[in-house]
């Protein structure tokens, strides 16, 4: 479909496409999103996206570091438009290439997906000043009452595979023999891997023949490297809080992952329930559909009341008795900016992935993108459970800990790809669409 | 020293008034308060609201930036003698109409101060005496580190900002923007960029309102095409702003002042958008966003009062015919008007009103109608636009105009906007008809409200789903809709009777069945009654129905909508109609078809027949057992239908008594719930909800809840515990609003308790955490008196110690907050996540949620309604199962941790 195409390419270049062709993507988009069921089964490996927010040149920057669509499978968990200047664009690329290969990109709803919110935080603004009415707006909440609310990845693996990027080459050797399950890679401007790190549980860690050496980047410690240095806290650590692993290890490396924009409902005790909402609707002041757009982990018992005024707060026995109940090995999930792009909680039950890089165009974080391997491995049980320090070169936040907890559970192996803000000399300056014109 | 103030605020807004005295707020009283200007002199008032005469307040507005609005309804200030004070205004609209005149006074005071007083002030405060040196390109960067130094603390930065503006240092600076240009010397022009941020970032209004001044507007966005940020990259802006050509004056304005500001207002919104869109933060923007405020409510302000310019404008669209020329300057006069339209949302309801009232009397309507039957796509669509904000200002205006029309017999408006959905062919238009008819016909658009206290709470006293008392036009105007306009409109559903079964829709065709049954789904939750009735005689269910068969798997979920909205009602005319005509059978045929495949469609089914089994309703569900028994038990790839054949066992089962208690799930909620839904049954739902399963998962589970889950508040703030951050940390007890949840203030709460405890002794069942959130949620759903009480205080009960009260307490007020005020707590959330302090203030103030839109004023035990706040709502709010019993004594510190945590680490989205 040339057309398509046609589009895809003007979107690639940030310029918005003639109204009447905006129109026929969202009811192509339609066609296929009424397809999709509420929680859509997406096969590994794939590539897990958090907010975007109309970050288009950052969107163009995870297309660089996570591999094209549709050579790599995606997967993105909502909050495509808002706040940023380029809302649009952003969203109506991602819904051609959902038009355009279906089955290689995934898209479920995020609370900004909503009449409501759009039009307090600019997507609305956005479409009146780029076409002059409300029509576009219009055609894209229509699409976003389709989305998916959430998504089962199936099939994930517990390592992840080699590095796709092109001048890792060494580096995916090496990670080959790791074998493990959580890999940082760190992508400095112009796409290089600049660092990339394991996490290790200690008490595998005999299995391999990683040594610190082999990984000269991480074992450099003190003022190495001019963008990152990790210090893998393996060893002595390890003793202490490597013992229970091996039986605390879930039976089900199978288990997949729920991922969903927000988190938790407690009126969702299964993944099946929510296969009986009804999805096509404004996103609700409150019940299932409104919790899982917006609620969040917290380090709580139970339940609690969101500060956001919508969803509630959730803590991680809650998130422990869902994946059991479940045969979850994880939840991804996105709605809360981190500054280290990623953070897992509550034993790697729970995972926040944010791919909105310096937010806002001012808020300093890195994005990151979770990368779910293919299950081909011979699934050798993995544990993380180390504390990483990031030492980032930017000292506006010196050091982030991130892995809190005493006790790690399996999961798939995920490798996580952590990235900046475009060059800002690659997108002209980022700003609004002046009013073509004026009467008062 | 004149004041000119355009339009002090002297209606009467309902107020708290409150003094500190000894680090507590003290409660002045309650009363009404206005902006007024005396002896040329600008001062708020407040009248006792119990004796007229009795002044509660009278404060002149002085020179002293010590005045805060916080939140949406407080404004905070020092008096001259050293006294704080506090309004605390009933509603937001109230707070904004005189905080915008607090603020118009300081602005006019700060212009004339700037030429006469200015000496005088900087005697009184201790100021940094700044003097820099009169710019050259070589010493620029000298200037830059200077000014950047300046810039740490506040002081410095208010007189640098005075400076700046006493020796006009920005006319002296952009002359040497060309000099550099001239010599290309880029870190010069880098370094003036660098500048010319710092002096805007200063966020002095009086620096802003300047630089977009003809003399150096040029100058400075000339200066900031520059960017150090993008050292390869030139910004266009003097080029973009130059070009003329963007002003569209359909009607000269010969006010060359209004024409200034005209272009100001462009500018400054070019600077907001394209130049500063990267950089500014919270407060500049704000800066900027009310300075193009007060600009375009002083452009409207003249426009509608200049006879002229009015005449002018709507003479426009009187000659006929119409000279090909004019064309151009017709569709433009169109979208000058949906200019002011949308700029008019932003104005106060009285003078939006005003300004309305104005425009009609010129021949607005004329306009529309012109507008809605044009040619051009953009014309009809500018057309409804301004149709739809006069619809959203005053419904009630528009429906007296209809009813005009309907006695002089000439085509009302409706029918104008009947034609045109059923007509128009482009799609953007026709949803946005499809709006306005909706709006239109939205009987629950009571009439805007005056602010007046006592008509809020009248207000308020209502349920959501009570209608407002109907006078007569609108009487009319529904009977006409009815008696004419409603068989027209939905005559494409009516006559697909004759139509065979339904294989192709065009897109023309399905885009007009899906806004037909959007609307029709809209009357069946809003005119009860009259709708029923046409539905009965025009035998519409049974033409949705057949869409349910269409190709489009959308127009079949549309189709489906309408039956779902008819069963939410739960009302025996519908469901007999369904049962009558065998509706339900092509959705269970949907199910079966659909069945493998798990998509919308199919889950939306599953959702309808989920509800009906939730809800019990007898008659379908006998209907459905009884006529479909063998398609039922077909289906097994969920319980779905094996309960609801269960449940007909049940019910018809004489020897069990019927009980709803079969689901653990609650009703609404797996949809959300419907604001429509009234009040009345909730208590049994959360019953059912709470009292067990007939499913061995659900136990488990809900005994999860009942023992594991307690409420921690999170990141909110619990009273007075933030202030201690926050600037403001002696108003602490200001967020205490005294209101319905003046019950859980912590001073209280002992003896709340006890005297709750003996009240809830009954109540106390075998388990009471089940029977706590009961209570409490009954509580809240009632209403904030009385009822709050004795639900905190069934929570206090079980909580072993009567120290954590106040904790509980705290949780149980802030319980389920009405989807009304949820959006706009939902907006301040959001709004506050990057200011951290600010986040903190509000967060304090948010647990106080009384003030909401319709929310009284006054403490509980006056206000027997209680309110908008927390209670009001409950009916709407969530239901789980929340145990507030096991809270720790170490709550609040731990809290108060986690909040400050929060604020670093978790900006939220």
């Amino acid at each position: 479909m040339s057309d398509l195409d046609g589009a895809v390419e003007l979107l690639r270049q940030c310029r918005p496409i003639p109204e009447l062709q905006v129109r026929e993507i969202c009811f192509k988009a339609r066609e296929i999103l009424i397809e999709e069921a509420n929680v859509q089964i997406v096969d590994a490996p794939v590539t897990i996206c958090g907010d975007i927010h109309g970050q288009f040149h950052d969107l163009m920057e995870l297309f660089k570091v996570g591999g094209d669509c549709p050579d790599t499978n995606y997967l993105f968990m909502g909050d495509f438009v808002d706040r940023g200047f380029y809302s649009l664009e952003s969203f109506l690329l991602l819904l051609c290439l959902k038009v355009r290969f279906p089955d290689r990109i995934t898209l479920i709803r995020g609370n900004h997906e909503s009449r409501q919110i759009t039009t307090v935080y600019g997507f609305y603004d956005e479409c009146i000043r780029k076409y002059g009415s409300a029509n576009v707006w219009r055609y894209c909440c229509d699409v976003f009452d389709y989305l998916a609310l959430g998504a089962l990845v199936i099939g994930a693996g517990t390592s992840v595979q080699p590095t796709r990027s092109a001048d890792g080459d060494d580096i995916e050797t090496r990670v080959r023999e790791a074998e493990d399950e959580v890999e940082i890679e760190v992508i400095g401007l112009g796409g290089v891997v600049t660092r990339q790190m394991l996490r290790r549980e200690a008490g595998m860690i005999n299995s391999t023949n990683l040594t610190p050496s082999a990984l000269p980047h991480l074992s450099s410690s003190g003022p190495a490297g001019p963008l990152l240095t990790g210090i893998p806290g393996t060893g002595a650590s390890g003793n202490s809080r490597g013992i229970a692993t091996p039986n605390n290890a879930p039976a089900n490396t199978g288990g997949a992952v729920l991922c969903v924009h927000g988190g938790l409902s407690p009126l969702i005790d299964s993944v099946d329930k929510i296969r009986l909402l009804d999805r096509k609707q404004e996103v609700p002041h409150d019940g299932a559909m409104c919790d899982l757009l917006w609620s969040d982990p917290e380090e709580i018992d139970g339940w609690g009341l969101s500060p956001r005024g919508a969803g509630f707060l959730f803590g991680a026995d809650i998130v422990k008795q869902f994946n059991h109940l479940n045969n979850l090995t994880l939840i991804a999930r996105a709605h809360q900016l981190v500054m280290e792009g990623f953070k897992e909680m509550f034993d790697s039950s729970i995972v926040t992935v944010w791919s909105a890089p310096n937010y806002c165009y001012r808020c300093g974080n890195v994005a990151a993108i979770l990368e779910l391997g293919e299950d081909n491995s011979n699934a050798v049980l993995r544990s993380g459970g180390e504390e990483v320090l990031f030492n980032r070169e930017n000292t506006r936040r010196l050091a982030s800990t991130y892995m809190g907890g005493s006790m790690k559970r399996g999961g798939p192996g995920r490798r996580y790809r952590v990235f900046e803000a475009a060059a800002q000399d690659s997108r002209g300056m980022p700003s609004k669409k002046p009013m073509p014109y004026y009467f008062l | 020293m004149a004041l000119v103030v355009p339009n002090p605020p002297e209606q009467p807004r309902r107020v708290k008034v409150y003094e500190l005295r000894n680090n507590d707020w003290f409660d002045r009283g309650t009363g009404y308060c206005t902006g007024q200007v005396l002896n040329d002199e600008p001062h708020i008032q407040v009248k006792s609201e119990e004796e007229e005469d009795r002044l509660l307040l009278e404060t002149r507005i002085v020179k002293d930036d010590g005045y805060q609005k916080q939140q949406e309804t407080l404004i905070v200030w020092t008096e001259p003698n050293g006294t704080d004070m506090a309004l605390s205004f009933q509603e937001p609209e109230g707070c904004a109409a005189i905080w915008d005149f607090v603020s118009h006074v300081q602005n006019r005071i700060m212009s004339l101060s700037s030429t006469d007083d200015i000496l005088s002030d900087d005697n009184e405060s201790i100021l940094y005496s700044v003097k820099l040196p009169k710019p050259e390109l070589n010493i620029l960067s000298s200037i830059e580190n200077m000014m950047h130094t300046l810039t740490i603390n506040s002081a410095g930065r208010d007189s640098l900002a005075k400076f700046i503006i006493n020796e006009d240092y920005i006319p002296k600076l952009v002359p040497l923007l060309e000099m550099a240009e001239d010599m290309e010397m880029l870190p010069e022009l880098f370094s003036l960029c660098r500048i010319m941020k710092i002096i805007i970032l200063l966020n002095d209004s009086t620096i802003i309102e300047y630089i977009v001044t003809d003399e150096v507007a040029m100058g400075v966005v000339g200066i900031l095409e520059y960017d150090p940020d993008f050292p390869t990259h030139k910004a266009n802006h003097r080029s973009y702003l130059a070009d003329n050509s963007r002003f569209k004056q359909v009607v000269p304005i010969d006010d060359p002042d209004i024409e200034k500001k005209i272009h100001q207002t462009y500018r400054l919104q070019y600077l907001k958008d394209v130049v500063l869109a990267r950089i500014l933060d919270d407060p500049t923007f704000s800066v900027l966003n009310s300075l193009i405020f007060f600009n375009q409510v002083d452009i409207v302000q003249h426009l509608q009062t200049n006879t002229t310019f009015l005449k002018a404008l709507f003479d426009l669209f009187a000659s006929d015919p119409l000279p090909p020329e004019e064309v151009q300057r017709r569709k433009h006069g169109v979208q000058f008007l949906q200019q002011c339209a949308s700029i008019a949302k932003n104005l106060q309801g009285p003078s939006r009103s005003q300004l309305y009232q104005n425009l009609i009397q010129h021949g607005l309507f004329s306009v529309i109608e012109y507008a809605l039957l044009n040619g051009d796509p953009a014309t009809r669509i500018a057309g409804t636009e301004i149709l739809v904000c006069m619809l959203d200002n005053d419904s009630g205006m528009m429906r007296n105009f209809i009813f005009k029309q309907i006695q002089e017999k000439t085509k009302p408006l409706t029918d104008t906007l009947i034609e045109l959905l059923l007509n128009e062919e482009d799609l953007g238009v026709k949803a946005q008809v499809a709006d306005a008819i909706k709006v239109l016909l939205d009987p629950s658009q009571a009439q805007p409200m005056e602010g007046l206290g006592k008509v809020s709470e009248m207000m308020n006293s209502m349920t959501a789903t009570r209608r407002p008392p109907e006078d007569l036009p609108t009487e009319v105007f529904f009977s006409n809709y009815y008696d004419k306009s409603a068989k027209r409109l939905f005559k494409p559903l009516t006559d697909l009777e004759k139509r065979a079964p339904i294989t192709f829709l065009s897109s023309q065709e399905s885009a007009l069945y899906t806004h037909l049954l959007e609307l029709l789904c809209f009357f069946v939750r809003h005119h009860l009654f009259r709708n029923k009735y046409f539905i009965l005689s025009e035998n519409i269910a049974p033409r949705v129905a057949q869409l349910l068969s269409a190709r489009e798997k959308f127009v079949q979920l549309a189709a489906l909508k309408f039956f779902r909205a008819c069963v939410q009602l739960n009302d025996e005319f519908y469901n007999r109609q369904l049962i009558k005509n065998k509706l339900l059978e092509p959705i269970l045929n949907i199910v079966i078809e659909t069945m493998p495949k798990d998509n919308l469609l199919n889950s939306a089914c599953l959702e309808f027949f989920e509800f009906i089994k939730r809800e019990g309703i007898k008659l379908l569900i006998t209907h459905l057992v009884e006529q479909y028994r063998d398609k039922l038990q077909s289906i097994t790839y969920v319980d779905t239908f094996s309960s609801l054949m269960v449940k007909y066992d049940q019910l018809h089962d004489k020897t069990v008594p019927y009980s709803a208690d079969e689901d653990a799930t609650p009703r609404n909620s797996m949809n959300g719930g419907k604001r429509w839904e009234g009040l009345k049954d909730l208590d049994a739902a959360e019953e059912e909800y709470f009292n067990g399963s007939d499913d061995d998962e659900e136990v488990e589970y809900s005994a999860v809840e009942n023992s594991q889950k307690r409420i921690k508040t999170g990141g909110k703030a619990v009273l007075g515990v933030s202030s201690s951050t926050s600037p403001a940390a002696s108003i602490k007890s200001l967020v205490d609003y005294p209101d319905d949840d003046d019950v859980m203030d912590t001073e209280d709460a002992e003896g709340e308790a006890v005297k709750v405890d003996s009240n809830s002794v009954s109540a106390a069942a075998s388990d009471p955490g089940i029977e706590n959130l009961n209570i409490a949620s009954r509580a809240s759903s009632v209403g904030a008196d009385g009822a709050v009480e004795d639900g905190s205080s069934g929570t206090t009960a079980t909580t072993t110690a009567g120290a954590t009260a106040g904790d509980d307490l705290v949780m149980a007020g802030s319980l389920p907050p009405t989807p009304d005020r949820l959006s706009e707590k939902r907006r301040r959330e959001e709004e506050a996540e990057e200011d951290g302090m600010e986040r903190l203030l509000r967060s304090t103030k948010k647990r106080s949620p009384s003030v909401g839109k319709k929310g009284g004023v006054s403490s509980p035990s006056s206000t027997p309604s209680g309110g908008g706040g927390g209670g009001g709502g409950g009916g709407n709010g969530k239901k789980i199962s929340i145990s507030f019993a096991s809270k720790g004594e170490n709550g609040k510190g731990k809290k108060e941790d986690k909040r400050e945590e929060k604020e670093k680490e978790k900006e939220e989205v």
